[in-house]
Parts: C-alpha cells; structure tokens; sequence
C-alpha cells in the first residue's frame, strides 16, 4: 500500500485536536429579546481555538462545560501522540503561546477594569442545567469566517460575522483579557486585514500559514491536506492556499512521479476543479485577492553616491573635536557608506562606543577607562588554570569551539591569511573576552564573523572589542538559547514579502518554504557571508546609520528576493532547490544594486497610504517623531550605557512594534 | 517529495544526514566526497546546505543528497526540522576530540527523536571517524569500533577529508546500507503492486 493511501486511512479514521488557543473568562451576552427576564445577562465561558484534523475552530463552552473540554486541552499538551499526527515534535504551540502571553503586562489596563461576575445561583435556574447551558455553546470555522469587529469599553468585545449572515454570533467579551492574544492565534491561520470603510473591522481570509510554520513543522507533507481542503471548500482554500494547489496541477502535467502518487482518476477530478482556478492565478483577478493586495505604486529609482571622504568627515568636526550636523552626516554615509580610511573613527560613532557630541578629550577618557576594563576581563579567561578549566565545561566548550571556528573564519582573507597570523589570536583573544563579558551567552557559531570585518577595521584590540559589544547589542538576540532574534525576523521578513509580493510570497508558502528559512544564514549574520569582504562594510556601515527606516536590513532582503524571484518561479524550484539556489547566491551579489533597490522599497512602502500596521511597526513608521527616546536601553549594561539611539534601534523597535501591533487590534 | 525509491534501474534518490560536533569536517567530508577538493580554510557552516551526488552502487543508479548542518547545540531548533525523511545518517566525529566522540549517543538520540524514526534500531546508521591524518589521537579505533557494536552494530570508517581516505567507501557502504533494507522491505509487499512506491520513512506519513 503506498503511503499516500495510508495517510487517507489516518485522515479517516483517527480525529486529532489540538488546542491552539484558550482563554477563560470570556462572555457572552444574553440579546433582551431572548431573555427578557434578564436583560442583560452574562455567562462566562471558556474560548479556545483548536485545530480538529487540519480544519481550525473556534470554540465556545459556557463555565460549567469548561471542565471536559479542559480535559482534552490537557490531553493535546501532555501527550505528543495526540498532536503528533501533524505537528511533529509538538511543545512549538506552547511556546507560541507563551510568547504571547509575555505580553500580558501590557494589557493591565484592561484586566484592572473590576468586573463583576454575576453569581450563577440555583435561583436563575436555567443556566445551571447543563444542557441549557450548552445552548450557549458555539463553534465555527475560522474559514467561515466573514469578519471581526473589534470594539473597546474599557475592555475589549469582539463581534464575529460569519460568511454566511444567516446565523449570528453572539458578542464575546474579554472582561479579563486575551481578545488581542486570541486574533493572534488566529492570525496564524487566517490573514486578518483592515476593512477599507471600518478601521475597526477586520476581515478575514484562509488559510495562511506561513506566520505560524513552525521550524519543527516545515517538512511536513500538506499539500494533501490542502487539495482535501480544496475540494471540500475551493473558493476559500484558493484565496490563501492557491500556488499551493497550481502548483501541484504543474507538477501533476509535467508527470514528475516522484511528488505525487494518486490514483489517475483523483488527479482528473482535481484537474478539472482547478483548470479555472489556473486561469484565475495567471491574470490575477482581483476578486481572488482584493483582500490582501494593497497598490503600493511604482517603485521610485535612486542613486546611490560616493562614499564620504576624510575631508568631509573632518568637516564635521567642531575644534574640541564634537560632531557636528549628524543628521546630515548620517545621511551621506547612508548614500555612500564611508572611505576606508574614515572607518576605523566613524564606526566608533555609528556604533554608538562614542557619543557623537562628546569632545575629543572625552573620548581619550573613555578610551583610557574602556581599556582598563578589556584587560581586567582578559585577564579572568587568561588567569583560569588548566585545573579549573577541568571543572569548567562551559568554558571549555567556548574556548574548543572558538579556536576551531577562528581558524575556519575568513582565512582567504590577507588580514588573516597563513599559519601563526597575529590576527587570529585578535580574534581569539577578543571572543574568549566577550564570554566573559556575557558568560549567558557565551560564544555562539557565527559571531566569528561578525567581529572578523570590525577588527580588520579597527587593527586593534580594544576598540575591536567594544565596537563587536555594541554590535552584539543589537545582534544578541539572534543568538540567544531560543533564537527568538531570528524567528522574529523571519516573521517579520514574511509580512513585509507578502505585502510586496503577494504571488511570490504564495508561491514560497506553496513550496513549504514560506517561513523564509533559506534566509537563514541572511539573518544570522547580516548577510556576512553573502557579500564580499569589502562590501560586507559598506552594507554594515549603511544599516548602522539608523537610516531609512527601522529593521532596513530586512528590506535588503526583500531587494535580494526581489532579483531572484523571477527565476526561482520559472524554474519551479521546490524546498529544497530554493534552498540550494539562494545559498549559492553568496558572492555573487552587487551591493549597491541591492541597496539601491532596497531603499527605493522603502520610499515605495512609506508613501502607501493604507499601509497595514503591522508593516509601519516592523519598518518604525510614524514612531519616528514621538517614540525616538532610547530610554529602553536602561536594560542595558553598564558598558553599553554610552551607546546612541541607534546602536539600540533593535531593541527599541521590538517595544514600540509590539505597542503598534496592540494598536491594530485596540487603536479605537 | 525527497528520498523516493522508484522502479529498479531508474535513479534513487536517498537522503543522508550528517551529523557532529563542530568542527569535526562535517562539511569537508561532504566537499571531499561531492568535489575531490579539501580546503582547511573552509567556514565552518551556518544553517544547513546540501550537495547532491549521482553513484552507482552494485549495479544502480542513486543521487545522494548530502546534508550537512551547523553542528553547535544552539542551533538545534534550526537543524532538526531538517533530519525528516532522511535515508541514512552518518554520525561523525573527530579522532583527535574525544569529547566530540563521547557526544555520538547525543547525536543518535537528537536524530532519531526528530527525524521520527519508525523502527530506531533498524535504522541504517554509519559511524566516521575524522581526521586520521592529525598525528595525537585521542580516540582509539578499538574504542570506537566498540561503541560502534555495542550500539547497533554499525559499519565504523576511519576517514579522512583532507587525505582522501575512506570517505567515497563511507558512503557507498551507506547506500548499501539503504537499499539492503530496501530490498528487505519489498519483499513484504505483493509483487503486484510494486511499481511506485515511497520507501519506509516519515516525511509524508507521520501517524502510520
């Protein structure tokens, strides 16, 4: 029996839930014309999203229900065989989910507003009969789905509207939070976009899974799951899933055997569902896709200019040494990067080691104190006896991992060519001395490359050291144990493809590449290994400016993805030529082609007037003026206390982009 | 869509993992074997990249498709999702690292979890042990070779990338390794509907 038929049998006989989402303490309430005794009575209940066989519900159970249903909940959390069937290795929905719930503290306004629970006595009979109770329940699909109304009273109520009108909704109440963690999770299903009339309405389209593909998940075979979904429900399963089922069709024509073994007369039956379907995709018709494309209009063209010279850069200096006019400063090295022999002063600035107005003198001071405390952590690797390194596994393992991975760092490079290079003792020496500057994390693969251009700049140890702390600053959660710098960025990566270009973004997703891990290495390392050595500081000069947006860099991935889509497209590639294809890239790119492309991206998203603001708050648009003071650098150590704005855009940007994101849903 | 086995006489394509500590020549073997090349000043790996490979191994065809991955812990969100629907798994390390010897039992343990192995004991595994050429070892052939029987009986190689030593012979015996237990399982299934047929593994059906 082949394996696809097996996978038919499980679908049929085995029912698997998962719960996605729960929260309790949501109400709904009783219309007056219903219950005319009690006009304006509430029952609290529990709301969860679960994802029964593929198809995602929302479920509502009035309290006394709850505890069964909690029962299940349980068991879809403790037991992998209950989830496994399509999630694979499964805590990655509980650790969404807690994520989310991080940002419980924002929501304080809205659970402190006191709420008073109507008690539910035996007098108000009805309600305690379980089954009347469970008149109250209801479930839907997310994919009927027509709409979420999204209204505020000091606490939140959300209004679902399903497609078909027939049957309202009654209105759920989040008296003690969670509606905004609730469209989270659905948002990993379903693409919510603003009604163009109604800011506070948002429709909904299905299925979108791209936000929410979960690494464990990304190998897992659903295109079958998609063109069961499709037949039972082809106009909703077009709207998202739509390359998915096209793409399966060329496949089918082509006769590639090895994707796909369906008996002939299911692929004739799909065919002939699809065949319009490919017509649709092909000239795009707005009816499929008015929900989520947004005109941004041309893409204006501009120049990039010469790099900032010596001279110029002096220009900018007062007598004691403080610079002057940095915005305009800022702006150049942005449209031309830096002259070598600026670099090794300028990026102390635009790494944030030096204030940009602080005097000549004040830097000789910093350095002086800079200086003492490199050396004084040097000395606490350098002092450890062998003894103590035998105790010490942690340290062994950063210290075995580093001297491996400097010998295997930019070795081609003269700055670090040829056996007993000096250099490679630098660099040595100044990672060992960032472990213990931050033992937590310690030496993780790829920071190697992140300091090798910045000591080939600096030529010296000290200021190689500091300016790598700030740049680290702003990398360090790539790095971190759950690599959420990395997950986040490519979530973000993914909202701003789709806007730009939503068949190119569908086509990913239809590959099971939507998550953008290709762009991995990208990420990581800031495009270190994409791009040759000297463009590497070019690109990293540009990106330190602050300039022209928040999170630029990710924009230059859009550029790059932009010149490649054509042929990935053309070409058909699949997982893991897409994969293959873009790790070739390295070193074949142009940088200022990129970044000229790049920034005509950004001109080309900022001037849209209708821009989704989950797209302003990853870009930072609109909290240029109000939100630039770098007070959530306090966090920081004392070391990095001297670091400007910008060295902390990073970490700034995660706060305001989740203030703006809880706009979305609350901005009325 | 990966590591199909079709027809007799037409090309196979297998899937094979490699998997280490860092810096024990994951990808150097892998270059070693796809380009005859060795560069001791290769990067060590971000994120995950593979090579494919056409061999013909006792009379048919296969296309190898290497994968190699970064071997730090950190990275193993990153990593695993890969291991899915992998034919073969070489585990490595590095003669003269004893510690990246006494991580093998991770390494089998991190694969054959992700990787959802249906039957962990019959799962065709190969052992490398790297860098021969480096004269101060701290492994011995004996104690690798021991650890090789006593966890499954797996076919242990002494390689090395840079020296060219063993390392197409490593692979080959992978591939016979594959299609032995290929062979094994046709025998299981009517001859009759034998023409097409994905070969044992997880990637599409993960609840058989």
């Amino acid at each position: 029996m082949s394996s696809s038929e097996q996978t038919v049998d499980n679908m049929a006989a085995g029912s698997v839930h998962k719960v996605i989402f729960e929260h309790q303490g949501v109400f709904i309430q009783l219309s007056s014309d219903e219950e005319a005794i009690e006009q304006d009575l509430l029952i609290s209940g529990s709301l969860q999203v679960i994802d029964k066989d593929g198809e995602i519900l929302v479920e509502y159970r009035p309290l006394e229900d709850t505890v069964d249903l909690s029962n299940i909940l349980c068991a879809g959390k403790d037991s992998s065989s209950v989830m496994g069937c399509t999630q694979g290795p499964g805590d990655r929905s509980h650790q969404l989910l807690e994520t989310q719930q991080s940002y419980e503290t924002e929501w304080d306004m809205v659970n402190a507003v006191s709420f008073k629970k109507r008690p539910c006595t035996n007098g108000e009979g009805s309600l305690n009969h379980s089954h009347e109770r469970s008149r109250w329940a209801f479930t839907f699909s997310v994919s009927d789905l027509r709409s979420i109304t999204v209204k505020e009273e000091g606490w939140a109520f959300l209004i679902c509207k399903l497609k078909d009108s027939s049957t309202p909704l009654p209105v759920l109440h989040f008296h003690q939070g969670g509606s905004r963690e609730f469209l989270d999770s659905l948002r990993r299903f379903a693409l919510l976009t603003e009604c163009p009339d109604d800011g506070t309405c948002l429709l909904v389209s299905t299925p979108n899974k791209a936000l929410s593909q979960s690494f464990e998940n990304l190998l897992d075979d659903n295109s079958f799951g998609l063109v069961h979904k499709f037949r039972k429900d082809p106009y909703v399963t077009t709207l998202g899933g739509f390359s998915k089922v096209t793409n399966y069709i060329f496949d089918a024509l082509r006769g590639t055997e090895e994707q796909h073994q369906r008996p002939p007369e299911e692929v004739a039956d799909l065919l002939g569902e699809v065949i319009p379907g490919l017509e649709i995709n092909q000239q795009e018709e707005p009816g499929f896709e008015v929900i989520t494309r947004i005109d941004l209009g041309a893409r204006p063209q501009v120049m990039r200019r010469e790099p900032l010279s010596a001279e110029d850069w002096t220009k900018h200096q007062d007598p004691e040494g403080r610079m002057v006019n940095v915005s305009h400063l800022k702006q150049v090295i942005f449209k031309g990067g830096l002259c070598h022999a600026v670099r090794k002063e300028a990026w102390k600035f635009l790494l944030g080691c030096f204030p940009w107005d602080s005097t000549l003198e004040e830097r000789k001071a910093l350095q002086r104190t800079k200086t003492d405390e490199y050396f004084r952590m040097k000395l606490q690797w350098k002092s450890v006896s062998e003894e103590q390194e035998r105790r010490n596994s942690r340290l062994r393992d950063y210290r075995s991992l580093i001297e491996k991975d400097v010998n295997r760092t930019d070795r081609t490079n003269r700055f670090y060519e040829g056996i007993d290079n000096p250099s490679l003792v630098l660099l040595h020496d100044i990672l060992m001395t960032y472990c213990m500057f931050d033992f937590d994390l310690g030496y993780v693969q790829g920071m190697s490359d992140l300091l090798s251009p910045i000591l080939y700049v600096m030529e010296n140890e000290v200021d190689a050291f500091w300016c790598f702390v700030s740049f680290m600053d702003q990398m360090h959660q790539n790095f971190e144990e759950q690599m959420q710098g990395m997950k986040t960025q490519l979530i973000q990566l993914s909202t701003l493809l789709r806007l730009l270009d939503l068949a190119f973004w569908n086509y990913l997703e239809a590959q099971d590449s939507g998550y953008l891990y290709f762009c991995f290495r990208w990420l990581l390392i800031r495009f270190k290994r994409e791009l040759s050595f000297h463009d590497v500081l070019r690109l990293w000069e540009v990106m330190w400016t602050g300039l022209p947006c928040h999170n630029f860099h990710l924009l230059v991935c859009c550029a790059i993805l932009d010149s490649e889509k054509q042929k990935i497209m053309e070409e058909n590639y699949g997982f893991s030529e897409i994969l293959k294809h873009i790790n070739e890239l390295s070193m074949k790119l142009d940088i200022e082609e990129i970044l000229q492309k790049a920034e005509g991206i950004c001109l080309q998203i900022r001037s849209c007037k209708d821009l989704p603001h989950s797209v302003s708050a990853i870009l930072g648009f609109g909290t240029e003026v109000s939100g630039s003071n770098p007070t959530d650098c306090e966090s920081a150590a004392a070391p990095r206390a001297t670091q400007q704005q910008d060295a902390c855009s990073n970490r700034h940007l995660r706060e305001t982009s989740s203030h703006n994101s809880c706009k979305v849903a609350f901005r009325l | 869509f990966l590591g199909i086995h079709m027809e007799k006489k037409k090309t196979s394509l297998l899937k094979v993992i490699l998997l280490g500590d860092g810096g024990v020549g994951k990808s150097s073997i892998m270059n070693r074997y796809v380009t005859n090349k060795f560069d001791a000043q290769l990067f060590h790996t971000i994120g995950v990249e593979f090579l494919n490979k056409d061999l013909e191994v006792d009379g048919r065809q296969v296309t190898l498709q290497i994968w190699d991955t970064a071997g730090q812990e950190r990275f193993r969100s990153l990593r695993t999702p890969f291991y899915r629907g992998s034919d073969c798994c070489l585990l490595t390390f590095s003669v003269d690292d004893n510690q990246s010897f006494l991580n093998l039992g991770n390494w089998k343990k991190e694969f054959i979890y992700y990787a959802d192995v249906k039957e962990p004991e019959k799962f065709p595994f190969v052992i490398l042990g790297n860098k021969l050429d480096v004269v101060e070892r701290q492994v011995s052939t004996e104690e690798a070779q021991q650890w090789c029987q006593e966890n499954g009986d797996y076919p242990y190689y002494e390689t090395s990338a840079k020296d060219a030593i063993n390392v197409a012979v490593a692979f080959e015996e992978a591939v016979r390794r594959v299609l032995a237990i290929d062979e094994r399982t046709d025998h299981f299934i009517p001859t009759d509907t034998v023409k097409l047929h994905r070969k044992p593994r997880s990637a599409a059906t993960c609840c058989s």
